[in-house]
């Protein structure tokens, strides 16, 4: 089926591009690992339907699809948060850097101040 | 006349060319030492304080009020014998009286940190009552805020001493840094006092206040904050 090889490749390339772009940087290596696990299943889930309506109903989800919506919202929050509080950090050292550069530039009042 | 030359006052500035000179020129008539920091302002904030005496500080770019005190406070304490610091609204809200009478408190008691409020005593019918009703909400839902005594946690007139600024670092750039110096007035065991205070409601004041609709952004990066230290 075209839809099945869209997919995976969609996942495949996911996963190469963010494994190659977050390779040198410190992300923890758990939010890698599970990332990559989420890939998995979404691979699993593509090739083998029934496989995931079996487990969706292990967990008493009646359709595999929507197991697999519920991970993506899980995911979804969970990346959101984790956008969230990245920019909360670069924001934080965003105000360091025009903190000191406030600060190497600031004016001493004049010896006479302007009457008005 | 007191000799108030060990004592700064950081005003924080955003947008406000039409009264901070004015606010700044009747502040320096008691306090020798004002740094007003202009939070990239986009009208003549920087300008007018120019004309007042008061140092000047400017954010290249707009951080939020939290930022602006944050940096007032790391300029102030760089400066030789500065002992004591204020923190000052710039929209002529606060009183010079009150902050000299804050001042006297510290110097004199146990303290390393004087609070304003509206709530302790006195009328405080002057207060539009939505914000009434808000703050009073606020404090109550705060148990440290209870724990700790205070009435008026988001108060912006503060006065403090040495121990408290060297210690102070606010990392929330917006308007959650009432919530977080409470914080770390907690955290820091710094002891706190708190000291009834006029705000004067201008109409000017009035328009430029935070929205109360604010509050639930300060909530969220409150939230998020505890649940992110490392």
């Amino acid at each position: 089926m075209l839809i099945q090889v869209l997919l995976i490749l969609a996942v495949v390339l996911l996963l190469v591009f963010f494994l190659r772009h977050h390779g040198k940087s410190k992300t923890a290596a758990s939010v890698k690992i599970g990332f990559a696990l989420f890939m998995v299943f979404g691979v699993i889930a593509v090739l083998r339907p029934a496989e995931l309506t079996r487990l969706a109903n292990l967990f008493g989800v009646g359709r595999g699809t929507d197991l697999l919506l519920y991970g993506t919202v899980v995911a979804f929050g969970f990346a959101t948060i984790n956008t969230y509080l990245r920019f909360k950090e670069l924001e934080y050292r965003y105000a360091k850097l025009v903190r000191a550069v406030a600060i190497q530039n600031a004016e001493k009042p004049n010896a006479e101040p302007a009457e008005h | 006349m007191s000799d108030w030359s060990d004592v700064w006052l950081v005003v924080p500035v955003y947008n406000e060319g039409a009264v901070i000179a004015e606010v700044a020129r009747r502040a320096m008539q008691t306090f020798p030492n004002v740094v007003c920091v202009d939070d990239g302002s986009r009208d003549d904030s920087a300008a007018q304080i120019r004309t007042t005496g008061a140092h000047l500080v400017r954010h290249p770019v707009n951080l939020g009020q939290g930022a602006a005190l944050q940096t007032g406070v790391e300029y102030a304490r760089a400066q030789p014998g500065a002992q004591y610091f204020v923190t000052f609204d710039a929209d002529g809200q606060h009183q010079v009286a009150d902050v000299e009478r804050m001042l006297k408190r510290i110097k004199s008691e146990d303290v390393d940190i004087v609070v304003g409020t509206r709530f302790r005593g006195g009328d405080t019918s002057h207060i539009p009552w939505i914000k009434r009703v808000v703050l009073r909400t606020v404090v109550a839902l705060s148990p440290r805020t209870k724990r700790l005594g205070l009435t008026d946690a988001h108060n912006g007139l503060r006065v403090f001493n040495r121990t408290v600024a060297e210690q102070m670092s606010i990392s929330l750039n917006g308007m959650g840094h009432a919530s977080e110096i409470v914080e770390m007035i907690d955290r820091h065991k710094w002891r706190v006092a708190e000291e009834p205070v006029t705000i004067l409601y201008t109409e000017y004041s009035m328009a430029k206040g935070q929205s109360l609709i604010n509050g639930v952004n300060i909530l969220f990066d409150t939230a998020l904050k505890t649940g992110s230290r490392r």
